[in-house]
């Protein structure tokens, strides 16, 4: 029995040390990033991707042929999948595109075993799904109308059923394996941001066609992550795709704040965390606590959640004692209010309308919008381009004041008399209100009664309109909604993606306040041939201006993100265009945090 | 018994089709149009006719109540038309989640409420029954989302005996691990309106004259209780436990939503908000039809406990 025993003791105590020994790597612990979506994703198939918590994780699954530097501030494209910067010419039309060598797809069993390489094919490919009106791309607009020859392929597939992927396209002309030269309709400067998306990821068609109709669940790229456990709606493991190229973090800054990044992080292999453990957590409070607990290593703070978290612009220091980090940025996008020109209330081009108009956004208080809604966490911002943004102008002063006793003496001397029950009347004496339409979310409830009470103190009835989301878009599509605060968020960082909300045949598109303005349209036009430069500034300037004076919109507010970090996350640094960096970060091993 | 069961079958059938219809003409009606919300933030009118017509959203009213009616007898939903998941992949990977939670909630709410209304039944308004009342109504007056905020506050985050959030794929660790505290939550909601209502049933078969004729005879406390008042007291317990049950395919939304569960429930508001139709059709038909099947076996099971009952 003794022996055994001593038998046993001797055989694990070689077994172990031979584990030990043959095996040295594997006693090292995964470095696991962990990190909450506060929605589900909806699949991952880049083409049919047009929520900002999918493209996250698509950023790391997928990868377009540019990007962004991780650390330069206003953001600059840099190439991703392109081996250097597109050759642009022919006044912006002809965009050559030239191709790392040796990119291969994740692992996938359509490619039988073998590596896949990227070709300009693949790109071709690419580019061509979003024009398929199966995939019904919610990002179609990108390159709708703009590559020589696409949409003649859509109109063939929308009268056939069926895209021809075979057929040659002018605009698409593939060079070399590494090699594609894009023609476009028409000048547009701006087509490097489009090639910058997630959702421009470069897939493999075998790999599409092996998965017809259930390719959101077989996302294949070549991105530093790929898809480990998926559960769906509930949690998505990362892992590393070990097909990735040895590809170096390089990024550099002459930002004093980011030096400390740079040391930490230059020359490390990218991807440096082993997997990213996401989980959907749609409930603030519950990604709060976890994150509190140490179980998320990063945590968004939401606006409204903002109090809990900050005194004023700092980390309330029972959070700054256990060494968490805030960041905070200036999200590219605006809130803005907008009036419809066509509306029979408040619509038309007449002065006295042009007037009335203009007093009900002097009417509006911002600051109050801030202080109630925003709990702090936004800022006035005059201009309808936001910060961080080509085109953005930090000087621009408004014409349109929060002044209630302005907008009164501008309704008094147009007409706007107010009848005995202290509401005022059109001037020929018919009704007079403003229709203004919310969701019925708890949000939306305060800011109608900021509303309300703004219109109040000009004597002009407010009247309430609540509809869900989709049928908001609806209604604003058909130009019947009268008046609204909505908000836009850059798709990409160029001030066109928001100077075109206001153009004349966007209307019934995303112009929600149907403004027509041949002046304004023909001065839009302009800018679109124009290169981000003074001259254009100068242009948007005239055109923010001009959009003040017809009384169509009134630029409300930007916001802040405010971001939340574990000390052990080294190199992050939040990014306001890129939906996530996970590859550019790393994380401290578990036993030698402190 | 078999010619009462299929004649409640073949009953259901025109009851399946006023909520088909119902539900159809509301959804038309007043439930949104998702081609604006699918077609991205720069579609034009063009994009969002052909979204349309590959939803089918585009088609005469009664091609599509049509496309419907098939849909309930095929079983097959289609896929979600923001995710373009299959919905039976949907409710198969979401409803065990769900049930994961309820199933216990319910076994575990019945039998504290049927045993704490006995207990208090048989000291009936002693210190005993007086002081579980109150404290009944006023958990009863709580809502929900009290004791889920300060719950995960207390129990997860400062005293760590919990998880505050999360759900794996093995049912065994969702089971031991993620889920009590949720279930502990509900608990402390769904167990005093029972406990109330049961304690009712049972006071009420305690004043019949068997129950006096038993104790004449000279039956023990507990003989009394549990054979003759548990055994009619139980007829209007069970009804009230299977009408909960169709509930179990809607889950446990706000549960849910704070506990990061993907279930079934978490989905249906989401397919609400979204106006995705397909899912929002198979859950309301799933419901309905639940409701009907568990409505036959409250009956059958009256039959069982109650031979005096007769089905007609």
């Amino acid at each position: 029995m003794i022996n055994h025993l001593r038998q046993l003791v001797i055989s694990s105590s070689v077994l172990f040390a031979v584990l030990v020994t043959v095996y040295p790597a594997h006693s090292a612990p995964l470095k696991v990033l962990h990190l909450s979506l506060s929605a589900a994703e909806t699949g991952f198939d880049p083409v049919m991707t047009s929520d900002l918590n999918t493209a996250a994780i698509e950023e790391q699954l997928f990868e377009p042929l540019l990007t962004y530097d991780y650390l330069a501030r206003p953001v600059k494209l840099i190439p991703r999948l392109a081996a250097q910067m597109p050759v642009i010419s022919d006044q912006g039309k002809t965009w050559l595109f030239t191709l790392k060598k040796g990119v291969y797809f994740s692992p996938d069993p359509v490619f039988k075993g073998k590596l896949r390489e990227v070709t300009a094919q693949d790109v071709v490919y690419t580019i061509m799904r979003f024009m398929d009106p199966k995939n019904r791309s919610p990002y179609k607009f990108l390159v709708d109308h703009k590559i020589l020859g696409l949409n003649a392929l859509a109109d063939q597939a929308r009268q056939t059923g069926h895209f021809n992927y075979n057929a040659k396209v002018e605009g698409l002309e593939v060079v070399g394996p590494y090699q594609l030269k894009i023609r476009l309709t028409g000048t547009d400067y701006n087509f490097g941001h489009a090639m910058a998306q997630p959702m421009f990821g470069i897939v493999a068609r075998e790999v599409i066609e092996a998965y017809q109709g259930d390719t959101a669940s077989h996302p294949v790229g070549t991105g530093p992550y790929m898809i480990g456990q998926w559960i769906r709606s509930a949690s998505i493991n990362l892992v590393k795709n070990p097909n990735y190229r040895d590809e170096r973090w390089h990024f550099t800054s002459q930002d004093p704040q980011d030096q400390k990044i740079v040391q930490a992080m230059t020359g490390k292999r990218i991807p440096q965390i082993d997997q990213v453990d996401i989980q959907i957590v749609e409930e603030a409070q519950s990604a709060y606590l976890s994150f509190l607990k140490g179980e998320l290593d990063v945590f968004g703070v939401p606006g409204q959640f903002a109090p809990n978290v900050l005194s004023g612009t700092e980390l309330k220091p029972k959070l700054q004692q256990q060494g968490i980090q805030l960041q905070r940025l200036v999200d590219p996008a605006i809130a803005y209010y907008f009036i419809n020109i066509e509306d029979p209330q408040l619509g038309g081009m007449a002065l006295s309308r042009i007037a009335l108009r203009r007093a009900i956004l002097m009417s509006l208080n911002d600051e109050e919008m801030i202080r109630v809604i925003y709990k702090g966490q936004a800022f006035r911002e005059a201009f309808p381009i936001p910060q961080g943004v080509e085109g953005h102008d930090a000087n621009y002063q408004s014409l349109i004041h929060y002044n209630p006793q302005e907008a009164n003496d501008l309704l008094d001397k147009m007409g706007y008399k107010k009848a005995k029950d202290g509401y005022r009347r059109q001037i020929d004496g018919g009704p007079l209100y403003v229709k203004y339409t919310t969701t019925l979310t708890s949000q939306d409830r305060d800011l109608e009664e900021i509303m309300k009470k703004s219109l109040d103190r000009i004597g002009i009835r407010f009247v309430s309109e609540k509809l869900k989301f989709p049928e908001i878009i609806r209604a604003e599509r058909q130009c019947r909604v009268a008046m609204r605060l909505s908000a836009w968020i850059a798709d990409y960082p160029d001030g066109d993606n928001f100077m075109q909300l206001w153009y004349g045949p966007h209307t019934h598109e995303n112009n929600a306040s149907c403004f027509q303005d041949a002046k304004w349209d023909k001065l839009y036009e302009k800018t679109l041939a124009l290169p981000n430069s003074p001259e254009r500034d100068q242009l948007y300037r005239q055109l923010a201006r001009l959009l003040e004076i017809n009384g169509v919109t009134k630029v409300s507010t930007s916001h802040i993100r405010n971001v939340l970090i574990q000390p052990w996350v080294v190199g992050y640094k939040a990014h306001p265009i890129l939906p996530s960096t996970w590859a550019y970060i790393d994380l401290i091993p578990e036993g030698e945090r402190h | 018994m078999w010619s009462f069961f299929i004649r409640r079958l073949l009953q259901m059938i025109p009851t399946l089709l006023g909520v088909i219809l119902l539900v159809f003409f509301l959804f038309n009606w007043v439930g949104g149009d998702p081609a604006y919300i699918l077609a991205g933030k720069l579609a034009s009118a063009e994009d969002i006719a052909n979204i349309r017509h590959q939803l089918g959203i585009d088609q005469p009213w009664y091609w599509q109540l049509w496309i419907f009616i098939q849909q309930i007898a095929t079983g097959n939903f289609g896929d979600s038309w923001a995710t373009h998941e299959s919905v039976a992949h949907i409710f198969k990977t979401r409803l065990t989640p769900s049930l994961v939670l309820l199933i216990p909630m319910m076994i575990i709410e019945t039998v504290t409420a049927v045993c704490l209304a006995l207990l208090v039944a048989v000291f009936r308004r002693s210190m005993i029954d007086q002081s579980l009342m109150v404290v009944s109504t006023i958990m009863m007056s709580i809502s929900l989302l009290v004791y889920i905020i300060v719950g995960q506050y207390l129990f997860a985050s400062l005293l760590g005996w919990f998880p505050v959030k999360g759900w794996s794929d093995s049912l065994w660790r969702d089971l031991t691990y993620y889920a009590p505290l949720p279930i502990f939550l509900g608990l402390l909601v769904s167990i005093a309106p029972s406990l109330r209502l049961y304690r009712t049933f049972i006071l009420d078969e305690i004043n019949q004259d068997y129950v006096r004729t038993a104790r004449a005879k000279g039956l023990s406390e507990s003989r009394v209780l549990f054979k003759h008042v548990l055994k009619n007291a139980a007829i209007p317990i069970l009804t009230n436990l299977l009408m909960g049950l169709p509930g179990l395919l809607t889950g446990a939304f706000l549960l849910e939503r704070f506990f990061a569960i993907p279930g079934i429930g978490r989905e249906i508001i989401l397919a609400v908000e979204r106006s995705d139709f397909p899912i929002i059709k198979a859950a309301t038909v799933y419901v309905a039809i639940a409701t009907m099947l568990a409505n036959l076996l409250a009956d059958l099971l009256y039959r069982y406990l109650d031979p005096r009952v007769n089905l007609k």
